[in-house]
């Protein structure tokens, strides 16, 4: 019997890359590797590369006609290297290799259209670490739904890889759900349904409740704590609410429009830097403790004795002393003014307890 | 042939079948991949069919009876990510803890979790889709966007998931050592926003906790990949490690200790005394009474609440953040 090579016949079909009408495969040229490719975590892995294909076909298949840029932007990568896995993916077929046993997706007018999916219309089920991964992610999140997501979960893996799921899932501990269910899964269906909710709010700062009425756009966890990030209607603008501030929440009837991409980029932002940020000065104990935590401290300078001189930034002033409290006596608040007096009356405040 | 091509190849083919395809038939479709008749071709085939489910692609051997002969088939059911099938405010849980575990910065297998995000848009349709995707392309698509020590903790997943040993150059907080050791990676966990190993420690002889951001250097096993280093611990208490407050940290033996919290006491600061702690009204005033056996711990998370609360007893630990606040204000003067 002969065995058919793999050679796809020319005449079939062109190349991704060939954007007009024209028939003829150009040879393929060598990508370069650079340093920055290299540095792209992943991305030429030809694991990654295989993943992201399985994905790319099944949602070309349901998003006929869709753009190259945002397919490219949907997959995670640059246009050229969409049509670099476009390109591959036509060299993708089964025996015996006849031109219908190919894979083709093909672009014309910079959209991507498929003549040829070969069953590739759904992605392949979750791996037990994508599983596990989110699941790690709901089990910090909580909620009364938590256990079904889970086992739903469990059971879109493999059957082959469940077990490997389920030890996986146990060496993954993403912090204690927020203490209250009852306000989390308000929240979280007025999240879903794009409902309007009234927070009885304690504030930080003034240690009051107000009443406020905010649309909820997305959950944050920053810091080890959980937040609430949407537009709140009195200040007409989007802000943050620690989750285990909000004293009640009542779901309204009150729909509001989905907030934007660019309004959801910032909810990962919400707490970055903005104006001046607070200076603390630290023993050397404390700076190596300090320095250890993630995001919010930014080393100045170096202190003579191992110290060091920090910048926290997006914090409060509340914040920035109860930073410094924490270290026992080795660290203090220095500036701006208004910061360090915070701190001085803190610490008078508390001295007051004991005297 | 490139190695991703082939495997797409093959699954492709075995997607297609319509019965269970012989290994004969299959080398013969792939005479340049697994042709000739050695046990070479057969462990290119297995490591091949390893590699496809670890994509959750399996493939299955069906063994022959009188109707079909025996061969290797995918089931097309085992293959596609089924509808989950969850009512929406479960699927808007599923979205939302996925977007808030990528926005956080740094979360264990991270990349797989974007994965997970995209592929949640064809398991389940609910409002909410679009914004965990938009997160899950983001992260996609910059890497190093989630901030550091993102591949540190990508490399521990790793290895926590396939138990290889790792050796770890760590910079001790108190003592200021610098140290190597092996450790056989447990598991991971998170708090108060750092992220944690803990695993049995090769040096010590005990299980150990490790702080990510004081890993100055990780190297993973690479040896014999697909084979484990370690069995590790049954029931694995990582919840319990997780939540162990720093005055409960063994350094001295159970002291009883009473803290008064001057109202508004807020429910995180009630919170942040932990499960074990207990809690007794005073007035308007709440008393917290804990066991602690590490107290310099405790003094710490008191004095960092500020004048809403006072260490009530034991007396030395009292005497000790007056003499720190005492210190402190003679600084601040």
């Amino acid at each position: 019997m002969s065995v058919p090579t793999r050679r796809r016949p020319p005449e079939t079909s062109a190349p991704a890359s060939a954007r007009t009408g024209t028939r003829t495969r150009p040879p393929r040229a060598p990508r370069a590797v650079t340093p920055a490719r290299q540095a792209e975590a992943g991305k030429n892995d030809p694991r990654e590369r295989l993943r992201r294909v399985l994905f790319l076909v099944p949602y070309a298949v349901q998003h006929p006609g869709i753009h190259v840029k945002e397919l490219a932007r949907r997959c995670g990568v640059t246009e050229p290297e969409l049509v670099a896995d476009l390109d591959f993916l036509m060299e993708v077929g089964s025996p015996p290799f006849a031109p219908d046993d190919f894979l083709d997706l093909y672009v014309e007018g910079d959209r991507v259209h498929v003549a040829l999916h070969q069953s590739f219309t759904r992605p392949p089920r979750f791996t037990e670490s994508e599983a596990a991964a989110l699941a790690a992610a709901v089990g910090a999140l909580g909620g009364e739904g938590k256990q079904r997501a889970i086992k739903a979960l469990r059971d879109s893996v493999p059957r082959d890889r469940r077990a490997s799921f389920d030890e996986l899932v146990d060496r993954i501990y993403a912090g204690a759900p927020p203490a209250r269910d009852s306000v989390m899964g308000r929240l979280q269906r007025a999240i879903a349904d794009r409902l309007a909710v009234k927070l009885t709010y304690l504030s930080a700062s003034s240690s009051t409740e107000a009443e406020r009425t905010v649309h909820p756009y997305t959950l944050a966890q920053r810091l080890g704590h959980w937040y609430l990030y949407g537009h709140d209607a009195s200040r007409a603008k989007p802000l943050a609410f620690r989750i285990d501030r909000i004293r009640d929440c009542a779901l309204t009837d009150q729909r509001f429009e989905a907030p934007s991409e660019g309004e959801l980029t910032r909810a990962r932002l919400f707490s970055e830097p903005t104006g001046e940020g607070i200076r603390v000065r630290l023993g050397p104990l404390a700076a190596a403790w300090a320095l250890a935590r993630p995001g919010a401290v930014e080393l100045l300078k170096r202190t003579g004795d191992g110290g060091a001189v920090v910048e926290l930034k997006g914090v409060s002033e509340e914040w920035a002393t109860r930073f410094a409290l924490s270290f026992g006596g080795g660290a203090e608040v220095i500036g701006p003014a208004s910061a360090a007096r915070h701190f001085a009356e803190a610490v008078r405040g508390a001295l007051a307890r004991y005297t | 042939m490139q190695k991703a091509q082939r495997l797409l190849d093959l699954a492709a083919f075995l997607l297609r079948a319509a019965e269970p395809v012989s290994w004969r038939e299959i080398q013969e479709q792939f005479a340049d991949d697994y042709g000739g008749t050695g046990d070479a071709a057969i462990r290119k085939f297995e490591r091949d069919k390893a590699d496809l489910l670890e994509l959750a692609i399996p493939i299955r051997y069906e063994p022959g009876d009188e109707d079909q002969a025996a061969g290797y088939l995918i089931n097309r059911d085992e293959f596609y990510l089924p509808d989950l099938k969850l009512p929406p405010e479960d699927l808007a849980l599923l979205y939302l803890s996925g977007s808030a575990a990528l926005a956080s910065g740094a979360f264990p297998y991270s990349r797989d979790l974007a994965h997970a995000m995209n592929k949640l848009s064809f398991a389940a349709r609910a409002p909410g889709a679009s914004e965990a995707a938009a997160l899950a392309t983001t992260h996609l698509s910059r890497p190093d966007a989630a901030g550091p020590g993102t591949s540190l903790l990508e490399e521990l997943s790793r290895a926590v998931g396939t138990r290889k040993r790792v050796r770890l150059v760590y910079a001790g907080a108190e003592r200021r050592a610098r140290t190597e050791r092996d450790v056989d990676p447990y598991g991971l966990f998170q708090k108060g926003g750092a992220w944690f190993l803990t695993g049995w420690c090769h040096l010590r002889r005990d299980q150990r906790t490790f702080h990510l951001a004081r890993i100055e250097r990780l190297t993973v096993n690479r040896k014999a990949p697909r084979t484990p280093d370690f069995t590790p611990r049954k029931n694995l208490p990582l919840a319990e490690v997780a939540t162990r407050e720093t005055w409960e940290f063994t350094v001295h033996a159970p002291q009883r200790c009473r803290i008064r919290l001057e109202p508004p006491v807020s429910p995180e600061v009630l919170a942040s005394f932990g499960p074990r702690a207990r809690l007794k009204e005073d007035g308007a005033a709440t008393v917290v009474e804990l066991d602690a056996t590490n107290g310099e711990g405790l003094v710490r998370h008191v004095l960092s609440l500020g004048d809403r609360a006072e260490l009530l007893s034991p007396r030395p630990l009292r005497q000790r953040t007056r003499a720190i606040l005492a210190e402190l204000a003679r600084r601040v003067a």
